[in-house]
């Protein structure tokens, strides 16, 4: 009965109190230390001169140290981050024992007390380590202005990118396969949400859902629509063609490209000092005069004053 | 310029025995046109137009012009107030008290409508009255100059206004007007002497909103702010005489291309087009060079424009130096199957430029000899740049429509002459309708007329060769270039325009030939010859006895007497036989070359040259026929309908290299569904160095013949292995290879393929499951990421081909289709449609290719009484 109490009190100091083999470190830890604080309890009963104790009032007793003791412990950490640091001092322990009411005076005396045990030091259990939870990838190291003793990154994966690797699939029919349905489940879940989201048509009068269309909306200038290339059409052209002119890099046709594309004199310019440095300058003047009567400038209407007079006594009607 | 002094002496002397003469009393020497105000809101246009004209009699009291919709508000003659009587006959054809209503009487009522207002015969709805004061002035034949004040407003022809209903300004919005219409209808939009007949110089004045163009003939001369710098007025200046029926404009916020190739050449074309417009002009050039060399002859105009606008009536139209396109011609460098068909209009267009354009015509019964030659320097053109087996095909093609049609509904008759009017010897009273004016035909008489037009251009080339034809055109050129460059002597200027006698001159001058019989046949009459041919072979005297008999009875038919070429393929070669056809011989002998005992080492000799093996067990033993062909060269209008033997049709389809051999024969196998032909056209397919239409046409050929024998076929379904063989994967056959249409001729046989695939039928007459599952397979593995191509077309062929392989159900008392009857086929292929039209409305493609085909397919599908489209709209009546 006290066993299973003492077990119940040491598996209550936390919250894995549903553990019942502890096998883990961390666990062993906890045990050790408990094991230590009775033993503490008990010396200091003995100190006071009992000679036996119950095994429930040694475990109310241990119960009431190890609370006092982390009083303390949470008081002083208090203190000393109030003070902006990081690890307590002698005087945050002090300060915490005269707020808990005790004489910090009697302290040495009571050390020194001729009656005293000496414990032995419990046995050195490792403090336990918080498993690492499956590395994966390189920490990042810290960057200068982050101070060294700040908590180091966490793993990459859990706030970058988890990379995951697979075998290559290589056989080309599958990969076909994949690709054509792949592409048949993007279309599909796209035109279905677009059928949902919007207006429908449908094949059959009574069944609406089946066949669903997407309704037809008329365009207003409708030949955009329809001669333009879509973007993913031009994406895909402009694919191509870098892929293409890896294949066959020539010059004279790029440079042709180019003269076809801008049709503004300077970049005409530009290509022609391409094609043939040598004739730039003669080729250049023929360039300039371009002589279109839709490019010229539109003239001003008081050079030809008097021709509008002309033209506006018509009766003009509006 | 020592030379004028001759140049008009010879030339006036030629006008003497063959001259024009005027219907008017009056010469038009200039005119001016001038729109000051265009309203795109209220789609009306305010103007005014000036004519200067010379009389030519000396009581010229009154002026009759063309004028059709427009009001006019006052007109003047040399300042002085005219009285005017506007009388349109056109608007009400039948007056109302008229009780007979059909439409003979109509056709007859219009024909006299349209003839009373005939500018050709001097006539117009317009009629001016000189004013008295005036009369004096007149009888000294001096200049008039009438100005005529007039607006438009709603134009139900003449001019479209193209307003798109979004927000914005004008020219935001992209809206845009042009000039169309058929023959002469310039009327429409101005009052003019809307005659081909009639040149003059032109002065055209439009004033538009700033961001607007004005397109229009002849060279801009400048463009001037109005004064609130709101509106610019765009001056054009025509100094080479012109009908005004050659006279056009459009107005919109064109985007301004001009030709890195040619800097006198300008490309208009809407808003956002710029890219497409680039690619689709880079070819011009090219056409340019090439009516230039072959004509040696400059373009005539000083400059060109080219103008793509929406809501095309027509997709090509041709003026006076420029051409107006439908927007939808324009593509760009990822479309295949437009880029020929654009290309060829735009050299349709410009080979109109010369013949029709800046040399006109006579009167209304010489429009055959421009339609002729312009169609014929086209045809030249498609020769050099399509290849001589597509010009064959072309020409082929031309022909059977032209045959079909005049079968179907009677002759066409390229040349009308009009004698007394007497309705007797009317030449077209097998039609509805009146031939006398281009404004009573029929629309598809006129298409099948200037079909018919080159057709017989290119019969007078056969004869005269081609050499002599172009120094016609040349030297008809050069008179209306002189002619056009005497800017004083307007009389001159009838020079440029062109008569069939003149035409039927030039050609007996320059060749020396006498083509009259061939002109009687083919231009002065209508028809076209219906050939039978059969033919045995006799052995003992070791000829060929070939039996032609002609039907002339029949609609749309005639007698053909004169030579005729038969080539008799046989074991020692090729050989050309001309028959003279005959009143009563219908029995011709030919004697053979070669004796039936054949050498089976040898080669045999083609046409071309070429030697080839053939493997000859098929053939007959006792003859040395291996095929015969009738009029190998289409130098007759007819249809030829000739019997041999079903491996003569299988050696002409695989050893006769003449592209309309191969046809012939491929449409002659339908009747053969034998092993022996299967095997003939399958081999034609496979053949890579074989012209790719006759391939394609080989595929619907061998669908029909495994249709027919499905109850003796062996193997897989008729042209699937071969499809796996040439397109799909080696790896995994059924996967089709990711697309790459860099080789034509391929992409046109795999869009064929599946299409002729779906027609199969098994005993029970439904396509196979195998075909069926193939090309949804086709369809589900499609992909297009890594090729330069668009495959909008591909995609709408497999439409096609999914449309195919459903066979209509016999729908028993209209009972209606439900979801829950529906076969699993069809059910599939609903699936797939579904997908493509969803699709196609978030990515659309190419003129939205995939959603017309479906609209065409629909009509099959319809046939399941299923409600493809529009079916939420008419619930009550759809069923």
């Amino acid at each position: 009965m006290a066993d299973a109490a003492a077990t119940a009190g040491a598996g209550g100091s936390g919250t894995r109190s549903g553990s019942k083999q502890s096998t883990n470190p961390a666990d062993n830890y906890h045990l050790a230390r408990r094991r230590t604080l009775q033993v503490v309890v008990s010396s200091l009963l003995t100190e006071a001169g009992f000679e036996s104790a119950e095994k429930a009032s040694v475990e109310t007793l241990t119960e009431m140290l190890q609370s006092y003791i982390s009083e303390i412990g949470r008081s002083a950490k208090s203190y000393c981050e109030h003070t902006a640091r990081t690890q307590p001092t002698l005087s945050d322990i002090v300060v915490t024992l005269v707020e808990m009411g005790f004489n910090v005076d009697t302290l040495p005396a009571y050390a020194k007390r001729s009656q005293r045990m000496v414990i032995t030091a419990p046995p050195v259990t490792n403090q336990p380590v918080t498993p690492k939870a499956l590395t994966a990838g390189q920490n990042r190291p810290h960057p200068p202005h982050i101070p060294s003793h700040f908590p180091e990154f966490p793993d990459p994966h859990t706030y970058i990118k988890t990379p995951t690797y697979r075998e290559p699939v290589s056989d080309y029919q599958v990969l076909r396969e994949k690709a054509a349905s792949q592409r048949r489940d993007v279309e599909r879940a796209l035109t279905r949400f677009m059928a949902k989201t919007g207006e429908t048509q449908s094949l059959f009068k009574d069944d609406v859902s089946t066949f669903p269309l997407i309704a037809a909306r008329p365009f207003t200038i409708p030949y955009l629509t329809a001669l333009l290339p879509s973007e993913l059409e031009m994406q895909q052209m402009e694919e191509t063609d870098s892929s293409e002119q890896d294949e066959q890099t020539d010059t004279e046709n790029l440079a042709l490209h180019i003269s076809m594309e801008d049709s503004g004199a300077e970049k005409e310019n530009t290509s022609v000092l391409q094609q043939n440095p040598s004739l730039s300058g003669s080729r250049n003047g023929e360039e300039n005069i371009i002589d279109n009567p839709y490019l010229r400038p539109v003239k001003k209407p008081k050079i030809r004053r008097k021709k509008h007079g002309i033209l506006l006594c018509c009766p003009g009607w509006s | 310029m020592p030379l004028t002094g001759v140049e008009p002496a010879r030339m006036n002397r030629k006008k003497g025995d063959k001259g024009f003469e005027s219907p008017r009393p009056y010469k038009l020497t200039h005119q001016v046109v001038c729109i000051n105000n265009i309203n795109f809101q209220r789609k009306s246009v305010v103007g005014f137009v000036e004519l200067t004209i010379f009389p030519t009699v000396a009581n010229l009291n009154r002026i009759k012009l063309n004028s059709k919709q427009c009001r006019i508000y006052r007109v003047r003659i040399n300042d002085l107030e005219a009285a005017f009587i506007y009388n349109d006959p056109t608007l009400e054809v039948c007056h109302s008290e008229s009780k007979q209503r059909n439409l003979n009487y109509f056709s007859n009522a219009y024909a006299a409508a349209v003839s009373a207002v005939d500018p050709d015969a001097g006539n117009g709805e317009l009629c001016i009255k000189v004013p008295s004061e005036l009369w004096k002035h007149v009888d000294e034949l001096k200049v008039l100059k009438i100005h005529i004040n007039f607006s438009l407003d709603q134009p139900k022809g003449g001019l479209h206004f193209v307003v798109p209903s979004v927000e914005g300004s004008m020219a935001e919005r992209g809206a845009h007007v042009f000039s169309c219409g058929y023959q002469n209808s310039t009327r429409f939009w101005f009052p003019c002497v809307d005659s081909y007949s009639e040149l003059c110089t032109w002065k055209l004045e439009f004033t538009v909103d700033a961001a607007m163009v004005a397109v229009s003939n002849g060279d801009l001369v400048e463009t001037v702010y109005t004064h609130d710098m709101r509106k610019k007025t765009f001056h054009y200046m025509l100094t080479i005489p012109t009908a005004a029926s050659n006279i056009s404009l459009a107005i919109g916020p064109f985007e301004i291309l001009v030709d890195p190739y040619m800097h006198e050449v300008t490309h208009f074309c809407l808003p956002q087009l710029l890219p497409l417009l680039k690619h689709t002009t880079s070819y011009l050039h090219e056409v340019f060079e090439f009516y230039e060399e072959i004509l040696t002859c400059r373009y005539p105009y000083s400059c060109f424009k080219t103008v793509f606008i929406d809501e095309a009536y027509v997709e090509v139209a041709a003026y006076a130096s420029m051409s107006i396109f439908s927007t939808n011609l324009l593509h760009s460098a990822m479309i295949i199957d437009e880029t020929p068909l654009t290309r060829r209009c735009l050299a349709q267009s410009l080979a109109q430029q010369f013949f029709g354009c800046f040399i006109s015509r006579m009167s209304w019964s010489d429009e055959w000899v421009l339609k002729g030659i312009s169609g014929y320097i086209y045809g030249l053109w498609m020769k050099k740049t399509f290849g001589v087996n597509e010009y064959r095909h072309w020409i082929k093609e031309e022909l059977d429509k032209i045959v079909a049609y005049e079968l179907k509904t009677g002759g066409v008759l390229l040349h009308p002459i009009f004698g007394g009017g007497k309705e007797k010897d009317n030449p077209a009273s097998h039609l509805h309708f009146s031939i006398k004016h281009p404004h009573t035909l029929s629309w598809e008489y006129y298409s099948m007329f200037q079909c018919k037009a080159h057709l017989v251009m290119r019969l007078i080339e056969n004869r005269i060769s081609m050499e002599f034809m172009l120094q016609v055109f040349n030297k008809l050129l050069s008179l209306a270039s002189t002619a056009s460059s005497q800017k004083f002597q307007s009389h001159m200027w009838s020079q440029m325009l062109v008569s069939t006698s003149g035409f039927l001159k030039s050609i007996s001058n320059v060749s020396g030939k006498d083509i009259q019989p061939l002109i009687k046949q083919w231009v002065d009459q209508s028809g076209v010859v219906k050939f039978y041919g059969s033919f045995a072979f006799n052995r003992k005297r070791n000829v060929l006895e070939l039996e032609i008999k002609q039907d002339y009875t029949s609609p749309g038919t005639q007698k053909y007497v004169g030579p005729l070429k038969v080539t008799v393929q046989e074991l020692d070669g090729s050989f050309n036989h001309t028959l003279q056809i005959e009143e009563n011989s219908l029995k011709h002998d030919i004697p053979c070359h070669s004796k039936s005992r054949r050498n089976k080492k040898k080669k045999i000799p083609l046409m071309n040259g070429e030697e080839v093996d053939m493997d000859l067990s098929a053939m007959d033993a006792d003859s040395p026929l291996l095929w015969i062909r009738i009029d190998p060269d289409m130098s007759v209008l007819r249809k030829v309908e000739f019997e041999q033997a079903d491996f003569m049709w299988q050696y002409q389809l695989r050893y006769e290299r003449d592209v309309v051999a191969q046809q012939e024969s491929i449409l002659a196998l339908e009747k053969f569904p034998t092993p022996a032909s299967r095997l003939a056209l399958t081999d034609i397919l496979e053949q890579e160095q074989c012209f790719y239409r006759v391939r394609m046409s080989a595929c619907f050929c061998l669908a029909k013949i495994a249709n027919s024998m499905v109850s003796t076929w062996t193997g897989p379904p008729a042209m699937k292995s071969l499809f796996t063989r040439m397109f799909c994967c080696k790896s995994c056959p059924n996967i089709v290879k990711t697309n790459n249409f860099m080789s034509f001729q391929s992409y046109f046989l795999q869009k064929t393929m599946p299409v002729a695939m779906a027609l199969l039928r098994d005993v029970h007459n439904l396509c196979p499951k195998e075909v069926l599952t193939f090309i949804l397979d086709l369809i589900k593995y499609n992909d297009n990421r890594k090729n330069k191509f668009s495959d909008n077309y591909y995609r709408a062929e497999m439409i096609d081909a999914l449309a195919n392989s459903v066979t209509p159900a016999v729908s028993v008392n209209n009972e209606v289709r439900t979801l829950d009857n529906l076969n699993p086929d069809v059910r599939l292929i609903l699936e797939e449609i579904t997908r493509f039209l969803n699709m196609e409305k978030l990515l659309p493609s190419y003129r939205h290719t995939i959603t017309v085909r479906l609209e065409c397919s629909g009509a099959i599908l319809a046939h399941h009484n299923l409600h493809l489209l529009g079916s939420s709209d008419s619930p009550a009546s759809a069923s």
